[in-house]
């Protein structure tokens, strides 16, 4: 609009403030739009990634991102009750149905039989990591040392302040199903999990505990922390078992 | 301006009025003093609440709590037979890091923590610096909104929660007219109800986003019994009487572990 066309707002003050108020109004409708506008185009780049992803398929056929997943370039941060993260005080007890339950710290972890596997993994909140490099102790291996006895059904894995995730014998034992230490080359972050934590890639990653501190072979379930919260007790990603 | 008059002018001179005749000529104007002394009461509850929830509901975007930084540099791999000292030396120097305050040595990897929580670890060839500072008032915030293990405040939050019912109730009913509820009011509750309502309408509501009965925790007959929880029965690493320390002669020694 030109300045011909613009009324003479200093003799009509209540005009004025109405202009004023339209001006306010389609600056602050541009400064949205121009907000919606990024935000829209980076959600459309990180939507490449989850294209692409959708395309893929696993070896066991079923799609490489589950339903309802987007994928990020890295892990989240996610909150929880951070334990120590300090590696000389790290103690991981390996016990419950087994014949000689064990406890090893840091070193002795890492002079375990170790595997490194790729894996995916998907947090319950929406988001999937696809493809880190993880390298660890698989729970097998665990319950191999412990002697795991033929009745166990679940595996707990306890961490730090209580928490628990409760995981059928079936996920846990699976090949990529660990305790780890690593992704990618590097050690865990405080706020990942640090120095040890869970892997159950084939259930939404709150299963993964963070900060752990034990593995608890079991004959009866018990809903963990967060399953007791109304969250699914098994948790498949693939069958989207968000919520009990 | 007839209700500004209500609310500002003082009782006119003439014979007293009864209680029911005070209250019904200046409800309004108490109305209006209440919400406006409760409306800055909750101001700081408000932001508190109103910016960590944005927080929580984005926490898969940014971690509210802390800002981490993460960096990588290549060193030469330190042998295992070098000393704790020369170890952190090679560590330090190219990142130009001072003494660390521990230092732990464990397989592959020297790992040296700095009071300031900075974790720095070489793995092989490989140095990465871990770093993380608090967001202080998003901590705090998330901390409070989150109510988890804090019992008083769950009481505080909720007469918190008692104040914002009487804002929104006491709001309706603050001016009369046009701009109350004979029109613009009653549109704008409109709006500000069609606004859940249509979403609980669209998205099908809590009943569309249930699992499938067939995927829910399997009933008894499949074997499987769920216990009551009970987190306080869970043995901690230094409680538990059966565990033991695995001796260092049944672990496997060091690099003579088969990567898989």
């Amino acid at each position: 609009m030109s300045d011909s066309s613009r009324p003479d707002l200093d003799r009509y003050p209540e005009l004025k403030r109405g202009w004023d108020r339209r001006q306010f109004i389609r600056s602050a409708a541009i400064g949205t739009a121009f907000t919606a506008v990024g935000g829209t185009l980076m959600r459309i780049a990180a939507e490449d990634l989850t294209r692409q992803a959708r395309a893929e398929k696993r070896a066991d056929g079923r799609e490489r991102l589950p339903p309802g997943q987007r994928v990020l370039e890295s892990l989240r941060a996610m909150g929880g009750e951070e334990g120590d993260g300090e590696v000389k005080n790290f103690r991981l007890v390996v016990h419950g149905l087994c014949k000689t339950p064990f406890e090893v710290d840091y070193a002795g972890l890492l002079r375990l039989p170790t595997v490194q596997k790729q894996a995916d993994v998907h947090c319950v909140t929406g988001w999937s990591m696809l493809g880190g490099l993880w390298k660890g102790v698989q729970l097998s291996t665990l319950a191999e040392m412990a002697g795991m006895k033929s009745e166990a059904r679940y595996v707990i894995l306890e961490a730090a302040h209580g928490f628990t995730a409760n995981v059928p014998l079936k996920e846990a034992m699976a090949d990529h199903a660990m305790v780890t230490y690593r992704l990618n080359g590097k050690p865990f972050a405080l706020q990942h999990g640090a120095p040890v934590r869970g892997l159950v890639p084939d259930l939404y990653f709150w299963k993964s505990a963070k900060w752990l501190t034990g593995v608890r072979f079991v004959k009866d379930d018990k809903p963990g922390y967060w399953e007791v919260r109304g969250y699914h007790n098994h948790a498949d990603p693939w069958r989207e078992e968000r919520y009990g | 301006m007839a209700e500004l008059a209500e609310a500002t002018e003082e009782q006119p001179a003439g014979a007293p009025r009864s209680l029911g005749q005070t209250i019904r000529k200046r409800w309004r104007a108490w109305l209006r003093a209440v919400h406006r002394d409760i409306g800055y009461l909750a101001i700081g509850f408000t932001v508190i609440y109103a910016l960590s929830g944005i927080a929580m509901n984005h926490i898969d975007d940014w971690d509210p709590n802390f800002t981490a930084t993460e960096r990588t540099v290549q060193i030469a791999p330190i042998p295992d037979d070098v000393s704790d000292d020369e170890a952190v030396q090679r560590v330090t120097q190219p990142l130009g890091l001072g003494k660390p305050d521990e230092v732990f040595r464990a397989g592959d990897e020297v790992r040296l923590t700095y009071t300031n929580g900075t974790q720095v670890t070489a793995i092989a060839d490989t140095v990465t610096v871990q770093a993380r500072s608090s967001r202080w008032f998003f901590r705090a915030a998330v901390w409070l909104h989150a109510t988890r293990g804090k019992a008083a405040w769950k009481y505080i939050s909720d007469a918190y929660a008692v104040l914002l019912i009487y804002l929104a109730i006491s709001g309706i009913f603050m001016i009369r007219g046009k701009l109350g509820l004979r029109w613009r009011g009653t549109i704008f509750i409109l709006v500000g109800l069609g606004a859940p309502l249509g979403y609980l309408v669209a998205s099908g509501g809590p009943e569309a986003h249930k699992p499938d009965d067939k995927f829910a925790r399997p009933a008894a007959p499949t074997g499987i019994r769920f216990l009551p929880p009970d987190e306080d029965a869970t043995p901690t690493p230094t409680e538990h009487p059966s565990s033991r320390s695995l001796p260092a002669a049944e672990l496997p020694a060091r690099g003579t572990l088969p990567v898989r």
